[in-house]
Order: C-alpha cells, then sequence, then structure tokens
C-alpha cells in the first residue's frame, strides 16, 4: 500500500545523506513506530510520505502511484489521506478547538469555502463527533493556548481524523508531554488505528512505547536502517550496542 | 576593572563630535540674552481667540482623516505586498528581490518629499497628502509586516499543507493569525506618525489643522495660533492614548 523505494535525502549544503537508500513496505492494519535518536532522519523520513519532503533520490508510492513525482493538485488528494500529528502540535493559535479540529477538512472542501469558514450543519456535526472522540466535548469552544500539552495533541489527532484518513503519520507526537500523558496519547492512537484500520507510521525515542504499542518495528541510526521486525525481536541491548559503538567511533576522533 | 583605557578615547571622540556639531549648528546660549522678545512674543498669543474654533475642528477632522485614510490604505496595499516580499512565503525569487527593492526604494523617500511632488502635480489639497503617506507607509508597513512573517512559526503552515490545503492557502492561514496582533500594533503605531506627518504636510500646502496654524503664523494671528497649538496637543495625546490601549489590549 505505501511503498519506499531506494529513497535518499541530502539537505543542501550538506554533505552527508540524512536519509541513505531506504527501501520498505507498509501494509493496512500495521501499527509501525520508528525508533532512533534525534538526527537519525526519523522525520524527514516521515515527511517523504506525504511529498512534505521531496527526496533528492528514489520514490515513495501510495497505492502503485508515485508521490515524489505528482504536483500539487494531485499530492493535495494524496496529503488528505494521510493524517498527520506533530511533536509541537501545529495548531492555529487564536482559534478554538471546533475551529482548529475543522481544518481537517480543508482538503475536501473548495478553497473558497476555507476562506471564508463557512461549514453546513453537516460538516460540524463531523467536526463535534471526532471531538467527541478524543474526549474534548468539554473543551470545544476554548481557545488553543488554553489547553494542556495533551489536550493539544488531542486537538491534533481529532484534527487528523477529520480527515478520513487511511495513514496516520505521527512525528514524534508524545516527545514534549511527560510519560502518564504519553501513555494516555497512545492508547487513544491505537484505539482509532483499530477502529478505522489505518496505517499508522508514528516516530518516537521511547523504546518501552514502541515496545507496547507497535506490532512492527524500525529502528533508525544516521539514515540507516539498523532494525526491521516485530517488537518481540527487538532487543534494547542489541540497539544500545549499536548506540554504544557510535558512541565510541564519537570518542575516538577527540 | 570596568574602567578600561578604550572609554577614554570613546570619550574623547564623543567630545569631539559634540564640539563639531556646536559649531555647525552655530549652538550659541548668549542669544538667550534677549529672552524678553520671547516673554512679549508669547504673551501676544493670548487670550486665545475662539472665534474660528468651529473651522479648526472641522480642519483637525481632515487631518485625522488624511492620517487615516493614508496609514490605512498604505495597510492594505502593504498587506498581500509583504507575502510576496518574505522569503518563506515568496511565489518566486525574482518577485521577493523585486518587491524588497520596490519597498525599501518607497521607504527611502521622506512624506515631505512625496508632499512636495504630488501637491505640485495635482494641485493643493489634502489628497496628495494622502497619497504621500500612503506611499511611505507602505514601504515601512511592508517591510515590518514581512519581517513578522519570516519570523512565524512554520510549524502550523506545514501542517495546513498536510491537511490538503492550497499551498498559498496554508500560509495566508497559518500565518494571519500569528502575526495579527503585531500587524495592528504597528498599525497604530505608524497611524500615530501619520498624524504628526499630516500636520507638517499641511504647511505645504497640504490642508488641514498644520495648514491653518502655518497661515495663522504668517498672518500674524497669535490668538489663533495657540488655539491650532492647543487642539493639535489634545489630538496626539489623545491618539497616543488610545494607540496605546488598543496595543495593550490585543497582546
Amino acid at each position: 500500500m505505501l511503498e519506499v523505494k531506494n529513497v535518499s535525502v541530502r539537505y543542501p549544503g550538506s554533505t552527508e545523506d540524512a536519509l541513505s537508500e531506504i527501501n520498505l513496505t507498509f501494509k493496512k492494519g500495521e501499527f509501525v513506530c520508528i525508533l532512533g535518536k534525534s538526527g537519525a532522519g526519523k522525520s524527514t523520513f516521515i515527511r517523504c510520505f506525504n511529498g512534505l519532503q521531496k527526496p533528492s533520490q528514489g520514490e515513495v508510492f501510495w497505492n502503485g502511484e508515485s508521490v515524489t513525482k505528482m504536483k500539487e493538485k494531485q499530492l493535495r488528494k494524496i496529503r488528505r489521506e494521510m493524517g498527520m500529528i506533530f511533536q509541537h502540535f501545529n495548531l492555529i493559535p487564536r482559534l478554538n478547538v471546533l475551529q482548529n479540529v475543522s481544518t481537517g477538512m480543508f482538503g475536501y472542501r473548495s478553497t473558497y469555502k476555507n476562506l471564508v469558514g463557512w461549514f453546513s450543519s453537516e460538516e460540524m456535526d463531523r467536526s463535534k463527533q471526532v471531538i467527541a472522540d478524543v474526549g474534548l466535548t468539554e473543551q470545544i469552544n476554548r481557545r488553543i493556548e488554553h489547553l494542556s500539552g495533551g489536550q493539544k495533541q488531542r486537538v491534533g489527532i481529532a484534527r487528523a481524523l477529520l480527515q478520513q484518513p487511511q495513514v496516520l503519520l505521527g512525528d514524534e507526537p508524545v516527545s514534549s508531554l511527560d510519560p502518564g500523558t504519553s501513555n494516555h496519547i497512545f492508547t487513544l492512537l491505537q484505539q482509532m488505528h483499530e477502529r478505522l484500520e489505518l496505517l499508522t507510521v508514528i516516530n518516537v525515542h521511547d523504546v518501552d512505547l514502541a515496545r507496547r504499542y507497535a506490532t512492527r518495528i524500525i529502528a533508525l541510526e544516521e539514515g540507516k536502517i539498523i532494525f526491521d521486525g516485530k517488537p518481540e525481536a527487538f532487543k534494547q541491548n542489541e540497539f544500545n550496542m549499536t548506540y554504544h559503538s557510535i558512541k565510541k567511533k564519537e570518542h575516538s576522533y577527540t | 576593572m570596568w574602567f578600561k583605557r578604550r572609554n577614554i578615547i570613546t570619550v574623547i571622540v564623543l567630545l569631539l563630535f559634540i564640539g563639531i556639531s556646536m559649531r555647525l549648528t552655530e549652538f550659541d546660549l548668549t542669544k538667550f540674552k534677549d529672552f524678553r522678545n520671547m516673554i512679549d512674543f508669547l504673551s501676544q498669543w493670548f487670550p486665545m481667540d475662539f472665534s474660528k474654533f468651529p473651522n479648526m475642528v472641522y480642519d483637525s477632522l481632515e487631518t485625522l482623516s488624511m492620517a487615516f485614510l493614508g496609514s490605512f490604505f498604505g495597510l492594505l496595499i502593504a498587506l498581500p505586498i509583504s507575502f510576496i516580499a518574505a522569503w518563506n512565503t515568496s511565489p518566486s525569487k525574482y518577485l521577493f528581490h523585486f518587491s524588497r527593492f520596490a519597498l525599501s526604494f518607497v521607504r527611502s523617500i521622506p512624506e515631505i518629499v512625496f508632499g512636495l511632488i504630488l501637491l505640485t502635480a495635482l494641485g493643493l489639497g489634502p489628497f496628495p497628502a494622502v497619497l504621500a503617506i500612503m506611499f511611505h507607509n507602505i514601504g515601512v508597513l511592508g517591510k515590518l509586516i514581512s519581517e513578522l512573517i519570516e519570523s512565524a512559526d512554520p510549524g502550523p503552515q506545514e501542517a495546513m499543507k498536510a491537511v490538503g490545503a492550497k499551498n498559498w492557502f496554508a500560509y495566508l492561514f497559518s500565518i494571519i493569525p500569528q502575526i495579527w496582533p503585531n500587524v495592528l500594533s504597528h498599525y497604530f503605531y505608524r497611524f500615530e506618525v501619520a498624524i504628526r506627518t499630516s500636520l507638517i504636510l499641511g504647511f505645504i500646502g497640504g490642508g488641514g489643522i498644520g495648514q491653518r496654524l502655518f497661515n495663522d503664523f504668517k498672518t500674524f494671528q497669535y490668538s489663533s495660533v495657540s488655539l491650532d497649538v492647543l487642539i493639535i496637543m489634545v489630538i496626539v495625546i489623545a491618539v497616543d492614548l488610545y494607540g496605546s490601549h488598543v496595543r495593550n489590549k490585543i497582546i
């Protein structure tokens, strides 16, 4: 369903690849967690899926179509099928919960309607439904500046769900939240994943969270895949070992 | 420990600058020995002459309208230009550089120069003054707003692209709420400045209370001059107070 073929990304002005020659296939129903330290290429990788990042080499295929070669118009149709949540939530300031969640419909509506902010009562009901799904009905008219971190991420999830997505992408969605809240968010993500039969791909750096919720773990290091398989097969010490070896290497430079 | 030799040099250089500037500006405190003349002159300002008060109020409204129209049209035109003149939202590199250049060019010409040109070309009156204020404000507000756009958080812009909104709409929709309070605050400041500018433009024939003040002064009607000055002071203070009230409220 989602295929990554030989994808490399090199940022302008850099001499090293942020991602190098990644080949992967994802299927519907998988709950994938991508592990890796900061700078391992997780965010770059996940942004290639919906075309927010253009690979410098290789292609990403969505149901057989190349996302990489798409023009803006086609790309927008792909993007609206992929909900995305972010580390810093990326909500629109000065708007309330309902207004923010409703932006999830933008990909399906005319730009004129979006600009004026006209929503039919059926569309309003759908927004209210997803807000109820993430448990924010009481805060529906509150401005997002007045919400806690966990609540903000719930708004982000509601916005993504309103896109009626087939894929849910998460770019470190719990990295700025405390462990308890992180767990709540992941439980919610898992519920939605099962109810809507999604493909879910989430970046994390908490190994325990990945172990608990993922059906498949991919570990990245310096833009390369160092593990791909079932969570049971993922040994933390293996990961630590490579982590250690890198440290040693860094050490030898000094 | 904090006083270094470099500081002595700074002081010497400063003293030198002060000396040169005093020479060039004919700075001379002994001129105050004729201070009596000033008191005689100022005593002619009183009592104030209220006979033309209604006309003065009308002229003040004209001044306020000049400042408002000039700065507001400036804002309306500057807003779209500033999106072109911000590197993160500019549609093309050439347009970016061109709009940047155009803005700084317009900004480098003082309102009084615009005023002199336009008043000659279009005839005396407040309309050319409105245009002069507008042109200068396009330059100033365009630069300030494009800087606000450049420093806006890119996260929400990315999120709006990710939901499938058109790129230009994603920028507009996520950036405007972020910069809005600062845009209004800049605007109100420019409005206050525009009031002072429209007084000066009145001196060269741009109408309003500025022109009345200038005419009264030139025709030695000092008892009217004093009332003109009082009205101007009231306007400036009122707008200052209102402006800071509005700015405190939106931020």
